[in-house]
């Protein structure tokens, strides 16, 4: 089987998308973003198990999976819990909450809230080149963050940048690639 | 020799082990043919299903790891688009995603096929016409399971398309049983034939075996046609001979008789022709032998003593440089033969021995009882039966084939002219052909000689003084005996006459049959028959003798002949009461036969 990736029906998705979020966000209960940040959340740390790091991002096979959330929104609250007691590839979770203007950590993982719009570019630009995979939320601030979670219809999806990716030297599985709702080349 | 041929010993070992062989093979053909056929199509079964659980495999294998994200992500959709593009494969009846859970998360199926709402970790299940695989899904850790079922060809139509297979193998070993049964046929067939060949060979062997001895009998019967014919010939001459020589001898001793004034001159011409003319008689004497005509006097006798007498004699015959030495069997039985005629005989082969062995040597008579039987006698013209043999060898020259062949035979002789006459062996040949006997030649030339007699055994307890002639003493006849003589030829029968008046006799003659029984029948006086054997006019010497004692039963009968008929003559033997004198006679001989007789 061949991965599907269909640029076109990504590209029809997109006006769907835009159309269904403006309506979303309009009719969107709260329960259901509730709904929507817990998925967001576990998508977080389960991104980790199709990205592969470069050599030296972790120093032995004991250390842990950093994920470091910047801003705050329902996603960053509810991190902790989903990454509490989950490993991926034998790495335990250590999720680090950063502080508007501290200096950055090393991070595997870097989600940016909407919350942290102001300086979210720059957050995201600041770990460019180093083997950091930046999440956002929100398409519109996606800028060059490498992961970019969308809503398709109540669903959660997440557009890739594979350009970004190249740029934090990380390999995406293909899995993942398929499963994206659209790739950026 | 003679002995029947032998075969050589065949070996059959080989041919009874072949058809059995030959099956054990067969059936050892057909067994590993059908296993063959057995595993090739077990191979094959076996072949298909891993190609089958393989290629299922890969497929859920590649399902399983499409599907990951999508469990991974809770995106059924895609994990729906995913399992749905199996439906390319029209092979393909269920493919189903169940979560860690185990509970379905996605699936396709075709028509009329149902997702098992759980599953377990298995391996592959083949059914009838379906397989089904499950594959966990792995990212890090199990995530879920992916389940796929295919449909496989059914076992019939698998069976189907081993059928072929089957078929070959059958074919096969048909085609080995056959090749069995027809090879076992060939080696029966083969071995009939060999039997047949082997079977022939011995027939034909026999066959000329029997062609041998059946070309030996030929030539057997051929030589003893041919000596028949010769002694037809001499007898007959010799016959005659004889009664010329009866005139001439009667006439001559008649001269002798008479006191002849004439001198001395005249008597020893006379007695010059005698000795000529006894001569002449003993020469046709030995003719009459060989031409078995002679009349024999036989009686029981015992060979070794004869031997033993003889002995003296034969010393002085041989000379010094003739060594005799005589082996005589203790038990010999006896024979019955004349005694004379048999020294005679002895004396011609020893003399015969001295002249194969001109610078001396060693003569050995043997005796000894000897049985001939069927087979010998078959093919050396002779009687089966038991005999006393008489051997006599030399250390000779001896003789080559040829002349064995022909030695018997009368005038043949090896010797210088003058020196032999020819007549030796063959008179040897007819007294004891008379006999009833056998006579042989064994010889190697440079080794010597041996001629063998046979004589047959004397039978039952007929016994009776052993004669070896005594001359009788010369009587003067009794004059009341009328003598009637018989005889066709006119000179021999005046010479006859006139020698019976001279003894003493009345004297009534005849010329043949008829006349002669008239004249016994007008003389009562006659007490004797005086008859030739051979007489013209139908009525021969032996019939007008068996008349002439039918009607005067004491009727006593002297035959003279030149030879002895079977009239006369059975097997050897006279009649009782019947006497015979041979020509050439002497006047003594006649007077003492007469005198004898009319005693």
């Amino acid at each position: 089987m061949h991965a599907t990736r269909r640029p076109r029906a990504a590209i029809t998705w997109s006006f769907v998308v835009a159309f269904a979020a403006a309506v979303s966000a309009l009719g969107t209960s709260a329960q259901d973003r509730a709904v929507e940040y817990a998925v967001k959340a576990t998508f977080l740390y389960k991104f980790a198990a199709f990205v592969e790091w470069p050599a030296g991002a972790f120093t032995s096979a004991a250390d842990p999976l950093v994920i470091c959330v910047a801003g705050n929104d329902g996603v960053t609250a509810l991190v902790d819990d989903a990454a509490l007691g989950q490993t991926v590839d034998g790495h335990a979770l250590v999720v680090t909450h950063l502080a508007p203007g501290a200096r950055m950590p090393r991070c595997h993982i870097l989600y940016v809230a909407e919350t942290a719009r102001p300086a979210m570019a720059a957050l995201v630009d600041s770990v460019a080149g180093a083997p950091v995979l930046t999440v956002v939320d929100g398409s519109a601030a996606a800028g060059s963050a490498v992961i970019n979670f969308v809503l398709q219809g109540n669903r959660v999806r997440f557009d890739i940048d594979l350009k970004a990716a190249q740029r934090n030297r990380l390999a995406v599985s293909s899995k993942l690639l398929a499963l994206a709702a659209a790739v950026r080349q | 020799m003679d002995g029947a041929p032998t075969l050589p010993a065949r070996t059959r070992t080989r041919r009874g082990l072949r058809p059995t062989f030959t099956t054990a093979v067969a059936a050892l053909g057909v067994t590993l043919l059908v296993i063959a056929g057995i595993v090739m199509v077990a191979y094959n079964e076996r072949a298909y299903r891993e190609g089958k659980v393989q290629q299922a495999d890969a497929q859920a294998r590649i399902l399983a790891s499409t599907v990951a994200a999508a469990l991974v992500f809770d995106d059924r959709e895609a994990a729906r688009e995913y399992v749905n593009a199996l439906a390319v494969d029209d092979a393909i009846q269920v493919a189903a995603v169940y979560d860690a859970r185990g509970s379905l998360f996605a699936s396709y199926t075709r028509a009329g096929h149902v997702a098992p709402a759980g599953v377990h970790d298995s391996a592959a299940a083949f059914g009838d016409d379906q397989l089904a695989v499950t594959i966990p899904v792995v990212q890090g850790t199990r995530i879920g399971t992916v389940y796929l079922q295919t449909l496989v060809a059914p076992l019939v139509r698998r069976l189907e398309r081993y059928g072929a297979i089957t078929l070959l193998v059958l074919m096969a070993a048909l085609l080995f049983v056959l090749l069995g049964a027809s090879q076992r046929r060939l080696a029966t067939a083969n071995d009939r034939l060999e039997r047949q060949g082997e079977d022939l060979a011995t027939t034909n062997e026999r066959l000329r075996a029997q062609i041998a001895q059946r070309e030996e009998a030929e030539m057997a019967l051929r030589q003893a046609q041919k000596m028949e014919a010769i002694g037809q010939l001499t007898g007959g001459i010799a016959h005659d001979f004889n009664n010329l020589l009866q005139v001439i001898l009667g006439n001559l001793q008649a001269l002798q008789r008479r006191r002849i004034e004439d001198g001395d001159e005249t008597r020893r011409m006379i007695l010059a022709a005698t000795r000529g003319a006894e001569r002449a008689a003993s020469l046709t004497q030995r003719l009459l032998a060989f031409s078995r005509r002679q009349p024999l006097n036989p009686r029981p006798l015992d060979i070794n003593r004869l031997v033993t007498s003889m002995s003296e004699l034969l010393h002085r015959t041989l000379g010094e440089a003739v060594r005799i030495e005589t082996v005589l069997a203790s038990d010999v039985w006896r024979v019955d033969a004349d005694a004379n005629q048999l020294e005679n005989a002895l004396l011609n082969l020893a003399v015969n021995a001295r002249d194969a062995m001109p610078r001396g040597g060693k003569l050995t008579i043997e005796t000894a009882n000897a049985s001939l039987d069927q087979a010998y006698a078959d093919t050396h013209d002779a009687r089966p039966g038991q005999y006393v043999m008489l051997a006599v060898s030399d250390t000779g020259t001896g003789m080559p084939r040829e002349v064995i062949a022909k030695a018997f035979e009368p005038f043949f002789t090896t010797k210088d002219a003058g020196k032999g006459s020819g007549l030796g062996l063959s008179q040897v040949y007819g007294f004891i052909r008379q006999s009833g006997g056998h006579a042989r030649i064994y010889s190697e030339p440079g080794d010597g000689t041996t001629v063998k007699l046979y004589l047959p055994r004397l039978d039952g307890a007929a016994d009776g003084h052993e004669a070896i002639a005594q001359p009788g003493a010369l009587a003067h006849a009794p004059t009341d005996h009328h003598v009637l003589v018989v005889e066709d030829d006119h000179d021999v029968r005046a010479h006859t006459v006139a020698m019976l008046r001279e003894l003493g006799y009345a004297v009534v003659d005849a010329a043949d049959g008829n006349s002669a029984l008239q004249a016994l029948d007008a003389r009562p006086a006659i007490g004797l028959l005086f008859t030739d054997v051979g007489l013209p006019g139908g009525m021969n010497g032996r019939q007008l003798a068996d008349e002439a004692r039918r009607r005067r039963p004491d009727l006593r009968v002297l035959f003279t002949t030149g030879y002895a008929r079977n009239a006369i003559v059975h097997q050897g033997r006279l009649d009782p009461g019947v006497e015979l004198i041979t020509k050439p006679f002497t006047y003594d001989e006649l007077a003492a036969k007469l005198h004898a007789m009319l005693r």
